[in-house]
Order: C-alpha cells, then sequence, then structure tokens
C-alpha cells in the first residue's frame, strides 16, 4: 500500500456526501504529484494543468465505479495516465494503436491447452478483478516479508523481470548475482503465486507468465 | 541499430507508464516500425482476453513503491542506507513515473517551504533590528 488509506476512506466519503471542503483537500493532497506526472511529459504548464483539470472531473464523474479500498492515488494516477494519453492523440503525438485485436495478431494470445478464441473466454469484469486482486494480494505480501527481512536484493530482482521484463542474464549482471540465483528467486516467487491459482481455484490459463 | 522494448515496457506504454524519455522513444518507433505496431497489438488482443501480467499487476496496484513519507525522508536523506539505495533503484533503474512526479512534487513543497521559511526569518530579522527606532521616530 503507498498510502495511508483509512483517511482517505472517510475522505472520498465525505466527497461522495456533496462536501465541498473534502473536495479541497483532496485537490490540496494531489494536485502537485499529478501536475508534476502531466508536466513531465507535455513540458507545458498550461496544458499540464488543463490534464490535472479534466483528471478531477473525471473522477469526480467515476466516482460510482471508485472501490474504496482501493488506493486513491493509483486511481487518480490511472485517471491522469488516461486523459493525458487522450490529449497526447488528439495532438497526433500518440500514435492510435487498434483497441481490438486484428486477425494478424490474435495467433500470439490464444490460450494455451485448446483451441479456445481468447475471446471466448472473456469473462466479466468482477471476476478479472478478482483475479487480479488474489495474485496483487500474494505480490503484496511477499515484498512486505522480503522488506522486513531487509532483502532488498529480491525485490529488485523482481522488479527488474516482471516490471521490466529484462531476462535473468540481464537481472544478474545489474544486481551482481548468478544467473543460477536469479532463476532461484524467480522459480520460488513463481512457485508462491502458482500456490494461489491453486488454492483459490483460480484459472491458471489467465496467467501464462506463471505457467510457460 | 534499431533500440529493443520488451513486452512488459510495451504493456507499460499503453498504461502511460514508462518514464518520459521512453515513452517518447516509443512514441517515435512506433511511425515507423510496424512489427513494434504489431507487437503492441498483440499485447492490447492480450488484455481483450482476460490475461493477466504480472509487471501491469505490479505497477497498477504500486506493489513496491514507496510511501509519500517515504519519499520525503528519502528526500531529506533520513533513511537508513538500503531503503535509500532501493528507493533510488526504483527511482532510477525501474524509473517509476508516479514516484518520481511525488519526489518533484515534494522537491517543489520544500523549496516553497524553505521560501516562506526564509522569507519569514528575513522579516524576524528586519523587524527585530529597526523595532527599537519606532519610539523614538514617534
Amino acid at each position: 500500500m503507498t498510502e495511508s488509506s483509512q483517511p482517505n476512506v472517510l475522505l472520498v466519503e465525505e466527497i461522495r456526501r456533496g462536501k465541498p471542503e473534502a473536495w479541497d483537500q483532496l485537490i490540496a493532497q494531489y494536485e502537485g504529484r499529478l501536475l508534476a506526472f502531466v508536466d513531465s511529459r507535455l513540458r507545458r504548464r498550461a496544458a499540464s494543468e488543463d490534464v490535472v483539470q479534466e483528471t478531477f472531473i473525471g473522477f469526480l464523474t467515476s466516482l460510482p465505479n471508485y472501490d474504496p479500498q482501493r488506493s486513491l492515488e493509483s486511481w487518480l494516477f490511472s485517471i491522469a495516465a488516461h486523459k493525458l494519453t487522450d490529449y497526447l492523440r488528439r495532438e497526433g503525438r500518440r500514435p492510435a494503436i487498434p483497441l481490438s485485436t486484428g486477425e494478424k495478431s490474435s495467433g500470439n494470445w490464444e490460450l494455451a491447452g485448446g483451441a479456445r478464441q481468447a475471446s471466448s473466454i472473456a469473462r466479466s469484469g468482477e471476476r478479472h478483478k478478482m483475479e487480479d486482486g488474489a495474485i496483487a494480494e500474494g505480490i503484496a505480501e511477499q515484498i512486505e516479508k522480503w522488506k522486513s527481512a531487509g532483502d532488498w536484493q529480491k525485490i529488485q530482482c523482481m522488479e527488474l523481470l516482471f516490471v521490466l521484463g529484462w531476462p535473468n542474464k540481464q537481472v544478474a549482471e545489474e544486481l551482481e548475482l548468478s544467473e543460477q540465483q536469479v532463476a532461484n528467486f524467480k522459480y520460488d516467487f513463481l512457485e508462491r503465486l502458482r500456490r494461489i491459482v491453486r488454492s483459490q481455484r483460480l484459472n491458471q490459463d489467465v496467467f501464462p507468465e506463471l505457467y510457460s | 541499430m534499431a533500440t529493443s522494448y520488451t513486452d512488459s515496457e510495451l504493456s507499460a506504454y499503453l498504461d502511460e507508464d514508462l518514464p518520459q524519455d521512453r515513452m517518447s522513444e516509443v512514441e517515435n518507433a512506433l511511425r515507423n516500425d510496424q512489427s513494434l505496431v504489431d507487437r503492441l497489438t498483440a499485447i492490447v488482443g492480450q488484455r481483450d482476453a482476460g490475461l493477466h501480467t504480472l509487471g501491469a499487476i505490479w505497477r497498477r496496484e504500486r506493489l513496491s513503491c514507496p510511501d509519500r513519507e517515504q519519499l520525503g525522508s528519502f528526500l531529506l536523506g533520513i533513511l537508513d542506507d538500503s531503503q535509500a539505495d532501493y528507493i533510488r533503484f526504483h527511482l532510477s533503474t525501474i524509473g517509476c513515473r508516479v514516484c518520481n512526479a511525488s519526489l518533484e512534487d515534494l522537491r517543489t513543497q520544500h523549496a516553497a517551504a524553505e521560501d516562506v521559511a526564509a522569507t519569514e526569518s528575513r522579516r524576524r530579522k528586519y523587524f527585530q533590528s529597526s523595532a527599537g527606532y519606532l519610539s523614538s521616530n514617534g
């Protein structure tokens, strides 16, 4: 968790009740970091402020969908990222990517274990969220254990492997580990997540990295 | 030689979550590299299909991001070495956009607070050094 969530739950509750002081407080709390995020890309203060303004409006209009258990900061930044993407597209700076898969690329993402087309197993948003949440919780617990033990190198190792997608060899060089050590850390980490998938009876086909 | 991008980076690009320089690089590369467009399209397809990636979950939920207080302590240089080293790694090597933005905001706030403190201190000095003349001038 990246912030103290309880005060924010109360803050959001007040905003839901239409309290202007609470809304003012949220803006004061987050506008600076959102502006820094947007302006790092646009480098034009006035345009960046417009995007942050759209972000706050977007937050209010999406409030019915906001789950207070989720980090408020992450939610705000995800809205800012969407608004920024829209802005860059309108400006023609960000090339449009097809939003649905064409036949050309479909071969890359068909699920293993049968001829099922991925679209045929498109599942409800709730299910997807539940899978996502279970794995996120598992990773968060593991990170917390590593932090408590001062084992920062394992966090770095997993972050390079999965967040940046580096191969084992590059990770080993970066962290001055052997490739075997990286492979062992990775195996233990993935095995822990596979146990979560098994114990919660999640569909293993939707986590290709765990079974590759 | 063309720069290479991992699938995790391309996924982060879709979420506007790469460091800003890297975002611009990918944008430029996409204009001339159809294979890169195809790879991105495939990643969008995987998402449409409901597949998860650990990196996307990690980034979205900000699972290893330091909290605001820790970033503030990092800025003040009062964290222990191992924690400070990790935050430096997270900011520089991973290039976490959100944490870098948050740190930038904290820097701005600290600078503004220092300005206010310096201004108050200056005014107090002017006042204290001159107030004694008030009565004799009156």
